[in-house]
């Protein structure tokens, strides 16, 4: 048996090695290959890593007790406090205290503080079972216990060994608690017993909130709001769409990478067809030969993979910040900056981009096995194959196209907001569509110059060579297409988003001056600052939360349990002009002044998100029971993650009890350059109520700040979007510099019919050059597609709102630009060898095919 | 060893069915040589890939080693050749990505039959001494033959199978190379079937056909 194995084994393990010795002699190849998986698996990876880790963070805050436990709030809009939770208990209600806070620890990080009475506390709450391993009796008496996620304590400033039991002083001085890890918790979030904290953010006895077990409560007690775990929308569901988005770019990051992948494969076996009909004759089998292609392919698969997992990593631990950032700007949404990777993660990583590397592969492997053995070492063979292939890619674009089409005719027929999944597929098929039809479009354009340029021997030959080049270089022009219309749609999105979102900006931030007084003051502060010569107008705001329950359309009556925020503003000379509005039910004056008699203004998002336009009637829980108000106008709120309902501050203060908010200050139209009535007025009003300076925000800065925000948002998007045409960019450069010695020998002829060597180093430009523009020209159409995609459905689906249509001529010409630079690159190195080669080498090298 | 029974190929083309061979009958006994001459397109090329099990025959049967390639599967033609027959082709065909010395040992290495005793004589008889770390672009015409010689030949085949061997070479190389090859396959014993359109070259061989209209003249 052993003797049978080995005698099996040795044909094998020679007929292995003797393959592998080809990339020992190519090694340029070998590398464009491991360099396609390496990237392909390194950006997947990256992105997958991201989301598993901000997944996780979701999991831990959900399980904690954010949405999982049904809350009761004041009906009248005041602070709860520790009575209400007294008397609630001693009516018997199994209600638990809960106070949440910020602190500012030592390193200048912010924490979320949160205290719960344990012995209160529903028992299946993640805190109850996971969280509270240990004596509970240390937890709630002095000198208590801070529990916290180990990820957490890095922000404390402290090593993970060291953690437990130490007591880290915050930015005030003050020393929290002994820590004790507790791994399922949040990250960024410190809890403690109720007295605890109530001591540390010096809260007295006021609480956050109060909460039940899901459904403990049939109603809400007498005088309290109930609203039920179910209506609140857990961090999961806010960030799906941006965790696809992301996962989108990964995809196309991928396939890119599988393009390179799959060119180098390509590449690799036409060179090998010799061999391969050479160790056919020598008694190797086909399907064993195909076997250990095959073999081949994982091998180098795994490496690669693995590789790429390791990069991925690596991206993802930079990146990690900015999506945090970007989560917690757009959805309030808590994620860890440390990365947590479940095993299935790498599993996940490896199985992707091996099974990525099947599918590249398997139309190679397919070829190979159906060549016959007496043909296989003509490259007509391929050739021929290749003109087969090209039909097959117009059938195959063309289905592309009309699915295209389908999903977009679906799509108009959907209400506003809908087909997230389906935008994808559009965005993917219209990209598909022109990348296999690219090749066919190049050939056919390449054969009517060939005809034209008759009288110019040259130029004739050069459009025949380049035809001759075009099944080597058809994956990476795709590659490159793909890469550059996406790279133009999302700059055009990210370019058209930050226009309109810097006017909206300058729009809704009309005043000079905005400052948050504390309740108690606040009319005080509005009659001095009213009393001020230099202040031309004032516009107090207020703000409070409730529930949207039913919205009447004509004769269609819905009933809805949704949960929107309400917002009060104060129409004036200063801010009734600028406010944008989308829609209006009888023309913007109309608008306003129906906003001044109690109508209201809703945000895009909920006018989306539950179809309700102007005209409509809306029902809204109040504290004195229901308030009832018709729609007068839709306005946009970009990076809101909710609905909104916008009304006059008089009447939200009176219909909703709703708390004051802040007061913007417009300033009399006197010159102040240099802002300094601003700060003469933020000073006198520091020293007259004794404000914290934090109570007053300049104009400036909210913008500053809002630009910033802005900006880190879409950091995440537009370094993926570098990193895939990147990507595409090697493809390119990998796909040629691993054929430059063959087109070397291609010239040899041409040298030796007296063409020079500038001259033939000038057309290698000019080829590579030409069919890299038409690339870079047909990924103009096309990324404009993908960004009128992105703005009109998958940014609506995904984040509720729309935006316009912006057509950049700058990002157009950079688009261009690239396409041109990344050939340039490509052909410079081999033309410059080409430069350096003697004339004898060349035509050695000629005489040697 | 080597037997050809009323053997008919033909190949499609645009202008109908083109017969190649036309009823061929011949045989090879262990330890014979046998040069097969004819015109360029004659068949002979044909008639060689049908013997190494490469293609098979529309009608007829060809038998090596006792065994009827046309019945076998691909996988078992594939180890008959292996095992029974080396080939030296006109083109060398050898890996240009091995040195020297493991495309002289390929073909055994995938037999299984390496012998470093015989490997090391071939390359002294070859005159490859010194070359063996080289690639086979860095050979001359006469260097690359006799390693591809030396390839078919180190698993000791029982039946060389050989396509103008000489075919690519001039005048004065091929006549070394001949003698060469004639007498590595005195030396091991295995019987050869060598395709020329050469009489010189054939001339030292022990029998001589002439194929002519795919048939044997």
């Amino acid at each position: 048996m052993a003797p049978l194995a080995r005698h099996l084994r040795a044909p094998m393990l020679t007929t292995l090695a003797t393959l592998f010795s080809h990339y020992r002699r190519h090694p340029g190849q070998l590398a464009m290959l491991l360099l396609g998986l390496w990237v392909a698996g390194a950006l997947w990876s990256g992105v997958q890593a991201i989301n598993a880790s901000a997944r996780d963070s979701y999991d831990r805050a959900e399980a904690l007790f954010t949405t999982g436990l049904d809350r009761l709030e004041r009906r009248d809009g005041e602070p709860l406090d520790r009575e209400d939770f007294v008397s609630l208990r001693r009516a018997g209600l199994p209600v638990s205290p809960l106070l949440e806070g910020r602190v500012d620890t030592a390193k200048g990080e912010r924490l979320t503080v949160i205290g719960i009475d344990p012995l209160t506390l529903p028992g299946d709450s993640a805190f109850a079972t996971a969280g509270s391993g240990g004596e509970l009796t240390t937890f709630f008496t002095p000198p208590w216990q801070t529990r916290l996620a180990p990820d957490t304590v890095l922000r404390l400033g402290l090593e993970r060994q060291t953690a437990p039991g130490a007591e880290p002083a915050l930015a005030d001085g003050r020393r929290l608690p002994p820590l004790v890890l507790a791994p399922s918790l949040p990250p960024d979030t410190l809890v403690m017993d109720i007295a605890a904290a109530a001591r540390l953010l010096e809260r007295g006895t006021t609480l956050s909130r109060l909460v039940t077990a899901p459904g403990a409560l049939e109603s809400a007690p007498e005088g309290y709001r109930l609203s039920r775990a179910e209506t609140l929308v857990d961090p999961g569901e806010l960030t799906a769409s941006f965790h696809l988005n992301l996962t989108a770019m990964a995809l196309l990051a991928l396939i890119v990478g599988l393009f390179i992948v799959q060119a180098a494969l390509g590449l690799a076996l036409e060179q090998r067809l010799g061999l391969l009909r050479t160790l056919r004759a020598l008694g190797v089998p086909g399907r064993t030969l195909v076997g250990l292609l095959a073999l081949e392919l994982v091998l180098l698969g795994v490496i690669g993979a693995l590789a790429g997992i390791a990069s991925g990593v690596w991206l993802a631990r930079a990146l990690l910040p900015d999506v945090a950032a970007t989560l917690q700007n757009l959805y309030g949404a808590a994620v860890g900056t440390q990365l947590h990777l479940p095993w299935h993660y790498w599993m996940g990583g490896l199985g992707v981009t091996l099974g990525g590397l099947f599918i590249a592969g398997s139309g190679t492997l397919w070829r190979a096995s159906r060549l016959g053995v007496l043909g296989m070492g003509q490259a007509q063979a391929w050739r021929a194959s290749f003109q087969r292939q090209l039909w097959v890619q117009v059938i195959a674009g063309t289905l592309a196209a009309l699915l295209a089409l389908a999903v977009w005719a679906w799509l108009s027929a959907q209400p506003a907001g809908e087909g997230l999944v389906a935008g994808f597929v559009l965005v993917g098929a219209m990209m598909l569509a022109c990348a296999l039809w690219l090749s066919p479009l190049l050939a056919v354009g390449l054969a009517g110059l060939g005809r034209l340029a008759r009288s110019t021997p040259l130029t004739q030959w050069a459009l025949a060579d380049l035809q001759l080049q075009l099944p080597r270089l058809s994956l990476a022009m795709m590659a490159l297409l793909i890469a550059l219309s996406a790279n133009l749609g999302v700059g055009s999105m990210v370019g058209g988003f930050r226009l309109t979102f810097l006017d909206w900006l300058d729009q809704r931030l009309t005043a000079d001056l905005y400052l948050r007084p504390p309740a108690e003051q606040f009319d005080e502060v509005q009659a001095w600052l009213g009393a001020r010569g230099e202040v031309a107008e004032l516009l107090p705001t207020a703000d409070a939360g409730s529930t949207l329950l039913e919205v009447r359309a004509g004769a269609d009556d819905r009933r809805l349990e949704v949960p929107v925020s309400l917002f009060g503003i104060t129409p004036g000379v200063r801010l009734t002009p600028t406010w944008p509005l989308l829609e209006s039910r009888d023309g913007r004056e109309a608008a306003w002044t129906a906003l001044e008699n109690g109508e209201a203004f809703i945000n895009e998002q909920l006018a989306l998100g539950h179809g309700i336009g102007p005209g409509d009637r809306l029902v809204l829980r109040a504290p004195n029971g229901q308030q009832a108000m018709t729609v007068a106008a839709i306005y946009p709120d970009y990076g809101n993650p909710r609905g909104e309902v916008l009304m006059t501050a008089t009447a939200l203060r009176e219909r909703f009890a709703a708390a004051p908010g802040s007061i913007g200050v417009v300033l009399a139209e006197t010159a102040d350059p240099d802002g300094s009535k601003a700060d003469t007025l933020s000073r006198d009003l520091t020293e007259r109520f004794g404000l914290d300076q934090e109570a007053l925000i300049d104009q400036r800065q909210v913008k500053a700040l809002s630009t910033d925000i802005f900006e880190r948002t879409f950091s995440i998007t537009r370094a993926l979007n570098a990193l895939t045409l990147a990507v595409a960019a090697l493809a390119l450069l990998a796909s040629l510099l691993a054929q430059a010695r063959e087109r070397r020998r291609r010239l040899a002829p041409l040298w030796a019919l007296g063409v020079t060597r500038g001259r033939l180093a000038g057309i290698q430009l000019a080829q590579l050059g030409g069919a890299a523009l038409v690339t870079g020209l047909a990924a103009v159409p096309l990324g404009i597609a993908i960004t009128a995609c992105l703005v009109a459905i998958i940014n609506v689906a995904a984040f509720g709102w729309r935006l316009p249509l912006h057509v950049f001529p700058v990002e157009i010409g950079i688009t261009l630009g690239t396409a041109l630079l990344v050939a340039l690159l490509a052909t410079g190195l081999p033309a410059l060898t080409l430069w350096r080669t003697s004339p004898r080498t060349l035509l050695a090298e000629g005489e040697a095919t | 060893m080597l037997e050809f029974r009323q053997v008919h190929k033909a190949y499609a083309t645009p202008q109908g069915p083109l017969k190649v061979l036309d009823g061929v009958d011949l045989s090879l006994n262990a330890g014979e040589s046998l040069a097969l001459m004819g015109e360029s397109g004659c068949g002979k090329s044909t008639l060689l890939h049908l013997a190494a099990g490469l293609d098979l025959p529309d009608r007829g049967e060809v038998r090596l080693a006792d065994r009827v390639i046309s019945s076998l599967g691909e996988a078992d033609r594939a180890r008959l050749r292996r095992e029974t027959l080396g080939l030296v082709f006109q083109q060398f065909h050898l890996v240009p990505s091995l040195c020297v010395l493991d495309n002289l040992r390929l073909q055994a290495r995938l037999a299984g039959r390496e012998r470093p005793n015989w490997t090391a004589e071939l390359i002294e008889r070859l005159g490859l001494a010194g070359l063996e770390k080289r690639y086979p672009e860095q050979l001359s015409g006469g260097q690359q033959q006799r390693l591809a010689i030396g390839r078919a030949l180190a698993p000791r085949p029982a039946l060389l199978l050989a396509d103008e061997p000489t075919g690519n070479l001039d005048e004065s190389t091929a006549d070394q190379v001949l003698e060469l090859l004639l007498a590595l396959v005195r030396d091991t014993g295995c019987a050869l079937l060598m395709v020329t359109h050469s009489p010189r070259v054939a001339a030292p061989l022990d029998r001589r056909l002439q194929l002519s209209h795919g048939r044997i003249g």
